[in-house]
């Protein structure tokens, strides 16, 4: 009797976790689920946020999320699109996500379809799959460490994935009123309310999307990052989107979270400590990975 | 049913569980698992081509000999990236070492639904049944190709 309630329970506790599994993945989440780590109760200045920050709390490449850091999209909750909004969108044909066409895009009309219209990288229109830049929303939601670098003037974002460097200026100076070129990064300028780190950016080029699931932008978007460290670990994004060309009305963002690494959390085989470089390199993934891999598997031939 | 056969039953359920619920977690970094085919998983022995430890995901080139002595070249991507194959004590030293070209191994892949002779890495054994660069995603491999 006694060996068949453990048993039970075992198998229980099985179904449980895999129910969180899936629950997590439905809900567009692209990355390995760790489990969330105890609170961290030891004190931190709310202003600094020096060090390196991870939605992956495990430190190291690969998309995985922690379980509370919130999942690839910028959100669910999708305003309506302008006429041209709607066929920026329908342009963009996306490799995350729920496969375009199938049962289970079908099984989940409660997601946006932005979500739900995944077609294989060799079909796709994603420019990051060639090595383009991700551009600032989309590297902030990619589940990798990103290192902020603060200086006296700027903070620098350092994105371990792609290994690029975005400048946010904290010295007191204006948005430029007129864009004449726009960015891959964008124009960043910060300041703080209180305890939270309030960025806007303007000037992103149009050619970078919101998200993994290809939501697109104009050069007129307007984003907004509100930064909140809640405790010694936890760094909390909140964004918004205002783009008229694109959508009618403000997009605003799920809540992100990041969790604070230590400074040896990740490190080389030789003991080397620090983010990775870990870029994409036209010679490896344009010139090898996508012509012998990527595009054969989505039917695409090279000779 | 008597008792110890049902409680059995029980456990191997609860066992399955608990490693599905492991292996499921894991995805790629660069939007790959849309363009295969898991539930025409198939095993073989190989024989390593060439292996390339580079992003977005390494990738391992291998021999394989039908019945008939006909021999392809398949190509497969590994689904964890080279940041995730250190996590996972995997360097770049060790996993060339582990797939020298000439190395026999056996291979489950999940093929391209595009069909042709490229497919996802799931899992690599040598000889020694030890698993090489592990983090593909595990399964059961139910056909031969």
């Amino acid at each position: 009797m006694r060996n068949r309630f453990v048993i039970l329970i075992v198998a229980l506790v099985a179904l449980l976790i895999f129910s969180l599994v899936i629950v997590a993945q439905n809900r567009g989440g692209r990355g390995g689920q760790a489990a969330a780590p105890a609170p961290d109760n030891r004190p931190f200045n709310a202003k600094d946020l020096a060090g390196i920050w991870s939605r992956n709390s495990n430190g190291y490449g690969g998309g995985g999320t922690c379980r509370d850091c919130g999942d690839r999209g910028f959100g669910n909750n999708v305003p309506p699109f302008t006429p041209l909004g709607q066929k920026m969108f329908d342009a963009n044909k996306p490799s995350y996500g729920r496969a375009l066409g199938t049962d289970d895009a079908k099984a989940h009309p409660e997601e946006h379809i932005g979500r739900r219209r995944a077609v294989p990288p060799a079909n796709g229109t994603d420019l990051y799959q060639s090595c383009n830049p991700q551009g600032v929303s989309r590297a902030l939601i990619y589940p990798d460490p990103v290192e902020f670098i603060v200086l006296p003037d700027r903070i620098v974002q350092n994105f371990e994935w792609t290994y690029s460097w975005r400048t946010i200026w904290t010295d007191g100076r204006p948005l430029p009123k007129e864009i004449d070129l726009a960015r891959w990064w964008g124009y960043s300028t910060g300041h703080w309310e209180g305890d939270t780190l309030v960025v806007d950016s303007i000037g992103h080029d149009d050619r970078t999307w919101v998200d993994h699931f290809g939501y697109p932008h104009s050069d007129q978007m307007h984003l907004q990052e509100r930064y909140h460290r809640t405790s010694y670990d936890t760094l909390e994004l909140n964004m918004w989107i205002e783009d008229p060309l694109v959508y009618r009305g403000r997009w605003n963002a799920d809540v992100k979270k990041f969790k604070l690494l230590a400074k040896d959390a990740i490190k080389t085989p030789e003991g080397w400590t620090g983010i990775l470089e870990d870029l994409c390199a036209p010679v490896e993934d344009v010139d090898q990975f996508n012509r012998r891999i990527r595009d054969p598997a989505g039917g695409v031939l090279h000779k | 049913m008597t008792i110890a056969v049902r409680n059995r039953t029980l456990a191997v359920i609860a066992a399955t569980l608990g490693i599905f619920a492991l292996v499921v977690p894991m995805f790629a970094h660069h939007g790959t698992n849309i363009s295969y085919d898991r539930s025409k998983m198939w095993t073989s022995k190989a024989v390593v081509t060439e292996f390339r430890y580079v992003n977005p995901h390494p990738q391992l080139f291998f021999d394989v000999t039908d019945e008939k002595g006909n021999v392809t070249n398949w190509g497969a991507e590994l689904l964890p990236n080279p940041a995730q194959l250190i996590k996972n004590g995997w360097s770049k030293k060790r996993s060339m070492e582990a797939l020298m070209p000439g190395t026999v191994i056996t291979v489950t892949i999940a093929p391209s639904k595009a069909g042709g002779v490229v497919g996802l890495l799931i899992k690599a054994v040598n000889d020694k049944g030890e698993e090489l660069v592990p983090g593909g995603g595990g399964g059961p491999a139910p056909t031969t190709p």
